[in-house]
């Protein structure tokens, strides 16, 4: 078949799927006229112009012809291949179970960043009223008297001087620090975990410092009373981006069978989720934070309740949200 | 081979192809953006600065929309690309050609953090050098590649001439190569296409200048199938 012939005789064909194409990723379609193709036939419209430039190719015909297909043939392969499901039903699903699903599946990662972070944050909050000196040795002293003013006796407001409307400024703070934290440490695996290690152990050490100074210092009323609802969720945070973060590093240091890219494409994928979920629990953390726990007029015996179900709630969902029933 | 064009294959069974953007691209692509967002944050930080604490929190908010979202939320729910990548026509792909999804689009705009170290994308110019297909750390990590947008198609038919067989059978390819030149003719200065023509000695049976030009119409005509009435 000669190059004239077989554009006479596709190319009405052609030209229905390029305005099909292009009504989909117009936003409004400017004309109401019904579709030339009707849409269960795409794909096999598709795999039809597939052939066509298939043979076209084969056949040597002109360059702008075969420029033509193959363009129609990206646009629909974008387009069919592309469409992904999106939007609030997923979101939803991610929320009731992608998230939880993905913590369980990660276990391992979790558990090592558990201990990576929380051990050096336990050790320092049990050792430092025994040995208060060695507080000293892990942040420097203005750092310290700056955290045990805050904690004071006497403050209206816990956590930060300051006035009613700055609840609304500080929770845009949280949000804009813990939640980059959150991203860093997952970033920071990318060099083979050490960065994620880093973050964790850093922030355990900074945190097990700061809280077993104050308890030392007999602060501790004010202090667990302002963290004891948020500490939870941004807890919790801390350790799952690092557990992302391990894991994209694992794939890098031992990517068994797969090449070092291969295994950190299939690592990264599995580990995103988790930083999503990390990013939401952060933005609750800073709501908590910002306009919670800065709250005076309950009684600590109420917020450390509170702070207790949190975690209940929190370790709940992860052990058991979007488990399929048994059948 | 040293090229920028990407065949990926499709299920099937045909090749598309990409063109890759290279360092220089994206990094005017960033430049631009950085420019868009520090006007964006300055524009809207002047009335915030008037509410005070309240605008402060909400100023907080937006730097950090700006830094970690801005990319994701343009390169999911807008064509693929942040502004910056729009004016320089580039569009970011997933390395089997389609549209850029959230979670990759997430994974390469968060591990851009350790990309843009030590300096300035030291990391991200580095691996974009060393792998096949301009890809910085986190494009690695999420599969996703940064293609050139083809410009519209601009349609170069083949002139119309009174159709002629040629000479003697020609392959495939050199059929090709005089449907081809046939249909640049246009584009070229007469000249050029004079010139190019004559080169065909074989085809246009030694003629010269326009005449060649001409012979090659013919046969390109005769080609691709039209017959004189």
């Amino acid at each position: 078949m000669k190059q004239q012939a077989f554009e006479a005789h596709y190319g009405a064909r052609w030209n229905e799927f390029s305005d099909w194409l292009n009504r989909r990723s117009a936003k409004r379609p400017k004309s109401d006229a019904a579709p030339a193709v009707d849409p269960m036939e795409v794909p096999a419209r598709y795999r039809e112009l597939c052939q066509q430039l298939a043979l076209a190719r084969d056949r040597q015909y002109s360059a702008d012809l075969i420029e033509r297909l193959s363009r129609l043939a990206l646009a629909g392969h974008q387009t069919l291949y592309g469409a992904r499901s999106q939007g609030l039903e997923r979101m939803w699903q991610f929320l009731r179970a992608g998230f939880p699903r993905a913590v369980r599946r990660e276990i391992r990662f979790v558990g090592v960043a558990a201990v990576l972070f929380f051990g050096p944050l336990l050790l320092l909050t049990f050792a430092i009223p025994q040995h208060p000196d060695f507080a000293y040795v892990v942040l420097p002293a203005e750092v310290l008297d700056s955290v045990q003013s805050m904690y004071g006796d006497g403050v209206k407001h816990l956590g930060r001087k300051r006035e009613a409307d700055t609840d609304v400024a500080m929770f845009g703070y949280y949000i804009f620090n813990n939640v980059r934290i959150g991203f860093q440490t997952f970033a920071g695996g990318l060099v083979f975990g050490l960065g994620a290690i880093f973050y964790l152990l850093y922030n355990g050490l900074f945190i097990g410092a700061i809280t077993g100074h104050i308890v030392h210092s007999g602060l501790a009323t004010n202090f667990f009373s302002f963290t004891s609802g948020h500490s939870a969720f941004e807890l919790t945070a801390i350790c799952l981006s690092g557990a992302a973060g391990l894991k994209i590093g694992y794939a890098l240091v031992a990517p068994g069978r797969l090449t070092r890219g291969a295994a950190l494409r299939a690592a990264a994928a599995e580990a995103i989720p988790l930083v999503a979920g990390v990013a939401g629990m952060l933005l609750i953390a800073a709501g908590i934070e910002a306009f919670w726990s800065p709250r005076t007029f309950l009684p600590p015996a109420v917020k450390y309740a509170l702070g207790g179900v949190m975690w209940l709630v929190l370790l709940l969902y992860f052990a058991f949200a979007g488990r399929e029933r048994a059948a | 081979m040293l090229d920028t064009a990407r065949d990926i294959p499709t299920p099937e069974g045909i090749e598309l192809t990409l063109r890759l953007a290279g360092p220089v691209a994206r990094a005017r692509a960033w430049t631009v953006d950085v420019l868009v967002r520090v006007a964006v944050f300055i524009v809207v930080s002047i009335p915030l600065s008037i509410l005070g604490a309240v605008g402060a929190g909400v100023m907080f908010v937006l730097w950090f929309a700006l830094e970690w979202l801005y990319p994701t939320v343009f390169e999911v729910y807008f064509g693929g690309a942040t502004p910056g990548k729009r004016m320089l026509r580039l569009t970011v792909l997933h390395t089997d050609g389609t549209p850029v999804g959230l979670p990759a689009s997430l994974t390469r705009n968060l591990l851009r953090a350790v990309d843009f170290l030590p300096v300035l994308y030291g990391f991200g110019l580095l691996t974009m050098i060393l792998s096949r297909d301009f890809q910085r750390l986190g494009d690695i990590a999420a599969g996703t590649v940064v293609v050139y947008r083809e410009a519209d198609f601009q349609h170069s038919a083949i002139p119309q001439a009174a159709p002629l067989p040629p000479p003697m059978p020609l392959s495939a390819v050199e059929q090709r190569t005089v449907l081809d030149l046939a249909a640049r003719s246009q584009t070229l200065t007469a000249e050029r296409a004079e010139e190019l023509a004559s080169l065909a000695s074989r085809v246009t049976g030694a003629r010269e200048g326009s005449a060649a030009l001409g012979r090659i119409l013919s046969i390109a005509n005769y080609l691709i199938g039209r017959r004189s009435p």
